[in-house]
């Protein structure tokens, strides 16, 4: 079960749009949140349509639109999406529209954007595409549920063309409600130094990665997905390690084969300390690497990861800013393995391996 | 008249949306939807409200929508006839 990436739509707080992170391109923050850096729309969206859209619907369909492009694909065989959080620009415009005006003189648009599934859906109306749309709202793991079902549909027929996505948005009413809960850093005044400032709490961040998979080999490819699996609220250190020893052994891999692991390390000192186990333990020896600094804590950051981690694959090249210690990325870079969990309760893990 | 009919321009750029265009650019005596401003019937709902929330006017019958919302000054038109 494997998932080769022709195509890639990223819009990130990076300059993602040329598909491959530059090291000098890396932008720097200050505060606790990363907002993404959004292209030209005029280029994929035209006015009528554009206007009547949310910045997350926005911030899809061009990423879309850039992936599809840069695949040579003009109809995909399937749209698979995840996202956790949806479409919640429009869903708090209604809902605050419902409260503001007493339940009266409410509107069409934000209410028909307001669903999970309407980047997804809007995604097909304007390709006319009438085929597989599914979108998994799953918490942390929304984009490998989407993942999950690529691969196993290119199991079943390698040779369609899918259209996979993990997107997420960061509002002001979304921000400021999980600040209250704690989720991020009062004092962080450099996103890049996110793991200089101990303590509890992350930053926030969003983002739209969209991939055109395939199960075909082209010399075109970036890369190619050759696993997910997740896991559940894990009770011991040794089921997490056994965890990813078996999930590599079912791929005939162990971890002398993977050349660089990325976690998905957020600063937030009350649960990186598993990540940090691991590296002087299961992972002792191994280069690791995180990136929740260039992008943000988000449901679907696992994308952006897997973005990156398709680039450095394509390019053979890993930008030191994401590397956590000394330890050589050896080359060529074969196999790259994503380890990421959200508060020690979704844990995932994904292998993109060299084409 | 006239200074309603600019006050509708404004509006109807804020609620549709329209962030391309400025209040001059909207002719009062052309169709506002299909050939003029290209307007659709999501469009049309959003100005059913606008009528409502803005001008107390509710409109009873939906199939009235077509003469009042045919051009900028037929709203107006229709407003300055309905107001209380």
């Amino acid at each position: 079960m494997e998932a080769y990436i022709r195509g890639i739509g990223n819009i990130s707080p990076q300059h993602s749009w040329g598909n491959v992170i530059l090291a000098e391109d890396i932008v720097s923050y200050e505060g606790n949140r990363l907002n993404c850096i959004e292209p030209d729309y005029k280029e994929y969206i035209k006015p009528i349509q554009r206007r009547r859209m949310g910045r997350i619907l926005k911030m899809g369909v061009s990423a879309a639109g850039k992936c599809l492009r840069d695949a040579g694909v003009d109809m995909p065989d399937a749209i698979i999406m995840g996202t956790g959080l949806g479409m919640q620009g429009d869903t708090e415009k209604f809902l605050k529209a419902i409260l503001d005006n007493d339940e009266k003189f409410l509107t069409p648009t934000s209410f028909i954007q307001s669903t999970h599934n309407t980047v997804g859906a809007h995604i097909a109306v304007m390709l006319k595409c009438n085929k597989y749309n599914f979108t998994y709202v799953n918490d942390n793991l929304s984009f490998e549920g989407a993942l999950l079902d690529s691969m196993i549909r290119l199991s079943d027929d390698p040779s369609e063309k899918i259209l996979l996505a993990g997107i997420d948005e960061m509002t002001d009413s979304y921000f400021c409600i999980t600040k209250n809960a704690g989720f991020w850093k009062e004092d962080i005044s450099d996103n890049l130094g996110l793991l200089k400032h101990a303590g509890p709490g992350s930053i926030a961040g969003e983002g739209a990665s969209f991939f055109i998979v395939t199960g075909e080999t082209h010399p075109d490819n970036y890369a190619r997905f050759a696993g997910i699996d997740t896991f559940y609220k894990p009770e011991s250190d040794k089921e997490i390690d056994d965890f990813i020893i078996a999930f590599l052994a079912k791929r005939s891999l162990s971890l002398d084969d993977i050349d660089l692991i990325i976690t998905g390390i957020n600063g937030d000192s009350r649960w990186d300390s598993g990540y940090f186990r691991l590296q002087d333990t299961l992972f002792n020896g191994k280069p690791l690497a995180y990136y929740k600094h260039l992008c943000g804590e988000y449901y679907t950051s696992s994308s952006f990861a897997s973005w990156l981690a398709a680039g450095i694959l394509k390019t053979q090249s890993c930008p030191e800013t994401i590397l956590l210690n000394n330890n050589e990325v050896n080359k060529p870079i074969r196999n790259i393995l994503i380890y990421n969990y959200l508060r020690n309760t979704n844990h995932a893990l994904i292998l993109l391996s060299v084409c | 008249m006239e200074e309603l009919i600019q006050k509708l321009k404004e509006e109807i750029i804020e609620v549709l949306n329209l962030e391309e265009m400025e209040p001059g650019d909207i002719d009062p005596d052309a169709p506002l939807f299909g050939e003029g401003l290209g307007l659709d019937s999501i469009d049309a709902l959003e100005l059913i409200v606008l009528l409502e929330k803005n001008y107390g006017i509710k409109i009873e019958d939906p199939k009235d929508g077509r003469k009042i919302f045919f051009t900028l000054r037929t709203m107006a038109e229709y407003i300055t006839e309905h107001q209380k």
